[in-house]
């Protein structure tokens, strides 16, 4: 049952699977563990820490511009609010707009780019025209005239960011099935009989993985900001802290209560690199082993 | 090896034709190919690098590479034309009723998925089998092609075999669903030399089992000698000989087949032992690239026995006891031995 350490080259005993050797390549990556492991702290601080600290982060129970002291321990804000519950509430937008926006722009990006990837020609043709013009798109810019049109609420929020985010994982996969579609398994699998649908998921798919993944991973990183960019220019959702929207209404006051201001880009900041650092740790726990195979 | 009754054809390629497209119209890359596998045997493709047997054996698929169009003749396939058959139709039959193993086994597997998982996804594509089934299935299979520990093999994935278990593997994986015909495209060139005559007894003994017709294309002059039971030689896209193997192998008829069998130094069987120099190792000049064929007998200008009357390409006509030869001079001597 339990994995087994040693690897007699002939033992058929345990075949490790590629999957389980890039865990294991990750695991001792330290690079891509601290990233994980700030995230994960990061994570669960904003899920469990508001109702440990209990103290309503849209109170304006502390004097404006308090410091940070034993009362409010990263200090308040110009209305008074303590900057710590904001932080641990605000968490919780930034992390899920970075997951879902993620999310949404790694289906687009996977579906286009596959497709076109796959059947090439005028199908090609086509949708890499889509792309580019996706592409060409200034992406906050587009991203404002989606949240200005249709509401700033945190769904149509991750939408937008989803939306104008897709461009650079659709190339990726595009690139990645012309790749693997010439190899020979794929030649052989399309000489099995295999269905496009079964060709396209089951046998390109799992192998042009890897890059997507990081993408995915760097994807989440860029949302992140995005959703800071827009709360900071105040098109957040006004009904939902967040770290942007923390960084936006006191970065007038950036004088006056540094703290204010600091900690939410900082926490920004510290995120944002966590999901690189966890990238680039996938990055280097999946590509030996690609490199390997040749 | 080949008994007095000829069996059925399980495949008929007839007058196949293969174009390239160019800027300058069609590029012929297969012209008027005609050759026939009996059920239940195999016929050996042989000719020099470039005559055109991999794309006959993708014609035959349907899987030609793009640019490349079968444009003439038919394949028939136990009587059903594959050269007009719908595509849903010849997906259908690959890797069923049809299926290929290609040359690279390091390369030819999917490096995600046990080799279990392999075999069997095509038995369930295929057979609509269910996982249990399809996985006992699988299991059969690795021991039909004496995989040792197949049990434990099931679950491997692979980059852990070696090469010649792989072509085991894609051997299981191109037979599991009892093909009629199994085309080979140089299934032993990347292994070493031991394991190459396992992979082709490994197959000799499927066959005999089976009934399976395997279209083998290999350079190996000897293994085509030992398992072949007909040949047909390509030469620029055409056919210039057929016949059974043991015969064509022992007098080749046609000019082409002489020098080649001539550059296998090992196998002089016959008429090829009077053949030119031992130390010669390739037939003198080269294959005409693609566009710059002449108009007559493609091999007249690496032929001595060329004339004025090979300007005209000779059609492969019968020469006797089965075989038939594209040569203008073979008819000659055949009439005049036969005299
Ligand atoms: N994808 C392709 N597109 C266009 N032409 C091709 C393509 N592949 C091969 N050809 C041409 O088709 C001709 C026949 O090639 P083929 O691969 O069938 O030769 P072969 O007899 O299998 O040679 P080998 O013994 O080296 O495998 C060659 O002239 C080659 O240049
Ligand atoms: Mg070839």
């Amino acid at each position: 049952m339990g994995g087994n350490r040693s690897t007699l080259p002939a033992a058929p005993a345990k075949p490790a699977s590629p999957a389980r050797e890039m865990l294991r390549h990750f695991l001792r990556h330290p690079a891509g563990m601290a990233g994980f492991l700030i995230l994960l702290a990061v994570a669960l601080a904003s899920l469990a820490g508001p109702g440990l600290y209990g103290v309503d982060p849209a109170d304006m129970a502390a004097a404006p511009f308090e410091p940070p002291g034993p009362e409010v321990p990263l200090g308040a804000d110009y209305l008074g609010r303590d900057v710590l519950a904001g932080l641990l509430i605000g968490g919780r937008a930034s992390l899920s707009v970075g997951l879902a926006a993620a999310l949404i722009s790694v289906l687009i990006g996977v579906a286009v780019g596959a497709l076109a990837g796959w059947f090439g020609g005028w199908v090609d043709r086509v949708l890499m025209k889509v792309t580019e013009f996706f592409q060409v798109l200034p992406s906050l810019l587009f991203a404002m005239v989606l949240v200005t049109l249709f509401g700033a609420s945190l769904g149509i929020i991750t939408f937008a960011i989803g939306v104008v985010s897709w461009p650079g994982v659709a190339r990726l996969t595009r690139a990645e099935y012309l790749r693997v579609r010439g190899l020979d398994y794929v030649r052989a699998a399309v000489a099995g009989g295999g269905r496009p649908h079964y060709l396209i998921l089951r046998v390109v798919l799992p192998n042009a993985l890897p890059p997507i993944i990081v993408a995915a991973a760097l994807a989440i990183g860029v949302a992140i900001l995005f959703e800071g960019g827009l709360s900071f220019l105040g098109l957040g959702d006004p009904n939902v802290i967040s770290w942007g929207m923390m960084l936006g209404q006191n970065r007038t006051y950036l004088l006056d209560a540094w703290w204010a201001v600091t900690f939410p880009g900082a926490a920004i900041f510290f995120t944002v690199l966590a999901v690189s650092l966890l990238g680039e740790g996938l990055n280097d726990a999946i590509n030996p082993r690609l490199r390997k195979r040749g | 090896m080949s008994g007095t009754t000829i069996p059925p054809l399980a495949l008929s390629v007839e007058h196949l034709g293969v174009t390239l497209a160019g800027r300058d119209g069609p590029l012929p890359v297969l012209e008027d190919v005609s050759f026939g596998v009996p059920a239940g045997r195999t016929l050996a493709l042989i000719g020099e690098s470039g005559c055109g047997k991999s794309m006959a054996a993708l014609a035959l698929m349907g899987l030609l590479p793009e640019g490349l169009r079968c444009d003439t003749g038919a394949i028939r396939l136990l009587g059903e034309d594959l050269a007009v058959a719908p595509p849903a139709r010849l997906r259908a039959l690959r890797g069923s009723t049809l299926s290929m193993i290609f040359q690279e086994p390091m390369t030819a597997l999917n490096p995600v998925f046990t080799v279990g998982e392999q075999i069997a996804e095509t038995l369930r594509l295929h057979q609509g089998l269910d996982a249990a089934a399809a996985r006992a299935g699988a299991l059969e299979m690795l021991r039909k092609v004496e995989i040792p520990a197949a049990a434990q093999r099931l679950d491997a994935y692979p980059h852990q075999l070696s090469g010649g278990m792989r072509q085991r593997v894609m051997i299981a994986i191109a037979l599991a669903c009892r093909p009629r015909l199994l085309i080979a495209d140089e299934p032993t060139t990347a292994l070493d030399v031991t394991v190459q005559a396992q992979i082709f007894d490994l197959l000799k003994t499927l066959q005999r089992e089976t009934g399976t017709a395997i279209l083998l294309i290999s350079h190996d002059l000897h293994a085509v000698a030992d398992i072949a039971d007909e040949v047909a030689v390509l030469y620029a896209g055409t056919c210039v000989e057929t016949g059974p193997a043991s015969r064509v192998l022992a007098a080749p008829e046609h000019p082409y087949t002489r020098a080649l069998l001539a550059c296998s130094p090992r196998l002089r069987l016959g008429a090829a032992a009077a053949g030119p120099a031992p130390d010669l190792l390739e037939v003198p000049g080269m294959v005409p690239p693609l566009g710059q064929r002449g108009p007559g007998c493609r091999f007249a200008p690496r032929c001595e026995l060329a004339g004025a009357d090979c300007n005209h390409p000779p059609p492969l006509r019968p020469a006797g006891a089965g075989r038939a030869a594209a040569c203008w001079r073979v008819g000659d001597t055949t009439l005049e031995a036969v005299a």
